[in-house]
């Protein structure tokens, strides 16, 4: 298949990250004479609406045309001339399949469903964006430090990290004048940060610039934090990415001279056949570990908080025995979060999907936020069942090579996190919740609660 | 009695087999798998039998000794 005319990021081709990368990416998909399914999930509306409005179109495409050919995402940053689509993978059956056929499916043309500067790409995706064999040997590399067993062993810190942004939600509720706080801000975003840089090994003090280039990287789609134009759009780009490598050129230098415990001396030192990493590739996987870290767990305790606060019933079943029933209704909340709505593959070669032909060199884009309300696999899906169990929910994959990596440091922390929230604001309330346009990250932008009810 | 049978060249140390058999299982600091007692106990199977299939790579089988 041959690469498509990368239109690329024009002047900021200078940006420092090109000739680098896996040189795997690839932009074009399709061919002109394929039609359009009359459902179009690809616009600009579609995508700046809420998850329910949306699983209105989903639920016909999964009952009537479960594997449709959909145009390219509308607001595309980089239009790509061709570029004629992708099949959309609406049922939780097929979302599984393409997931466990990686020979197929492949992950290393790229995971996003938009079409973004290779340069960009290849900065920010590492792993995720790679295949087997060189996919598990560098995955190997950082398997360890996020066990079932590893977990355990950082609980209480996970806990105390809980606690410390309770504390602190609970001041700024009491110095609000009328008791409201934007729980993102204030909480919710803190958590993940904390928890995922102490393993990291960026400090306190500088893990919230992180934090912050990273969220505004993400989020591309989101004029208010990206700006308008493309130009602006990119230089945040740039510039967050510039600085993630910087940092982990430097610290990574001086792990060299001083090691830690920290995944940064673990990506110092690692050796894959026989070669250290480089530094492209290790500022490449800080930035996927950065954004993986922070930008999702957040979303399940903001879409989590309110969906406690939207079904009272759950919540009162739930608190009247916290630790018990905290295990099935974690799993709940990450069923009905969906933080990663949508991610993308290309197939290899020629091969077929229950009776779909699909070309080598197609994109296909997975819809969690659909598989996660299919009916089919999940009993009375549109309803929150705290006590689900067994909850075949995909919100960490469909079981494949690529599975999250954190989903065990993720339920610790959420599990904690309600545990500590609840047992000290028993009557916190969330109001409607901000979200971010977007067809990446389900994102919670802001959203005030009020932790005390007097 | 079962077996359980590892292929090393598949397993990527994820965990998932350690989330489901804690007794069974172990991912060690160099990402590496320890079976723990890979002959699970007929109060073991069911348990040995998830983690076979929650694995991702499909590195682990049970097999009849």
């Amino acid at each position: 298949m041959t690469t498509t005319n990368d239109q690329g990021a024009g002047s900021y081709r200078a940006s420092g990250f090109e000739g680098q990368g896996t040189g795997l990416t690839q932009h074009s998909s399709g061919n002109p004479d394929r039609p359009y399914d009359e459902i179009d999930l690809s616009t600009e509306v579609f995508w700046s609406g809420t998850m329910d409005e949306r699983e209105e179109s989903f639920a016909v495409l999964r009952r009537e045309r479960p594997i449709t050919w959909q145009p390219p995402f509308e607001d595309q940053l980089m239009p790509v001339e061709d570029d004629y689509g992708y099949w959309a993978i609406t049922t939780h059956r097929h979302l599984v399949e393409v997931t466990k056929r990686p020979q197929d499916f492949l992950s290393g043309p790229g995971i996003v469903m938009d079409n973004l500067p290779t340069e960009f790409l290849e900065a920010a995706q590492s792993i995720i964006a790679m295949d087997p064999p060189r996919h598990t040997k560098l995955r190997r590399l950082m398997s360890a430090a996020f066990t079932p067993k590893q977990m355990r062993r950082i609980e209480d810190q996970i806990k105390a990290n809980a606690t410390k942004v309770v504390d602190h939600l609970i001041e700024k509720a009491k110095t609000a004048p009328d008791g409201w706080v934007d729980f993102v801000a204030e909480c919710g975003a803190l958590l993940p940060m904390h928890n995922f840089n102490d393993m990291m090994g960026v400090p306190d003090g500088v893990r919230q610039k992180t934090s912050h280039e990273m969220s505004v990287m993400m989020s591309w789609g989101d004029d208010e934090i990206t700006g308008s134009t493309r130009e602006e759009k990119f230089t945040a780009i740039f510039n967050a990415l510039t600085f993630m490598h910087q940092l982990s050129k430097e610290t990574v230098d001086e792990r060299r001279a001083n090691p830690t415990g920290d995944l940064f001396t673990a990506l110092a030192q690692a050796e894959v056949d026989g070669e250290k990493l480089t530094d492209h590739e290790i500022g490449s996987f800080f930035v996927l570990l950065t954004v993986a870290g922070n930008d999702t767990t957040r979303q399940s305790l903001a879409h989590g908080l309110r969906a406690l606060t939207t079904h009272p019933e759950q919540r009162a079943w739930l608190t009247e025995d916290l630790e018990g029933r905290m295990q099935t209704s974690v799993e709940e909340l990450v069923r009905w979060a969906t933080p990663i709505m949508t991610f993308r593959r290309t197939a290899a070669r020629d091969c077929e999907l229950d009776g779909i032909q699909i070309a080598e060199g197609d994109k296909l884009v997975l819809f969690y936020s659909s598989a996660n309300r299919d009916e089919t696999a999940i009993e009375h899906a549109h309803e929150l069942d705290l006590s689900r169990q067994p909850n075949p929910h995909i919100s960490f994959g469909g079981g494949g090579i690529h599975h999250c990596l954190g989903n065990q440091l993720a339920r610790f922390q959420i599990r904690a996190l309600f545990i500590e929230l609840l047992t000290r604001c028993p009557d916190i309330v969330a109001g409607e919740p901000e979200l971010s346009p977007g067809n990446f990250f389900h994102v919670v932008k802001r959203m005030p609660c009020k932790p005390f009810a007097n | 009695m079962v077996r359980i049978v590892i292929d090393r060249d598949r397993c990527t140390g994820l965990g998932m087999c350690e989330a489901e058999a804690a007794e069974l299982f172990e991912v060690q600091d160099d990402g590496s798998l320890a079976i723990l007692n890979d002959h699970p106990s007929p109060e073991q199977r069911a348990e040995a039998e998830a983690a076979c299939l929650a694995c991702p790579t499909e590195a682990l089988s049970l097999i009849e000794d």
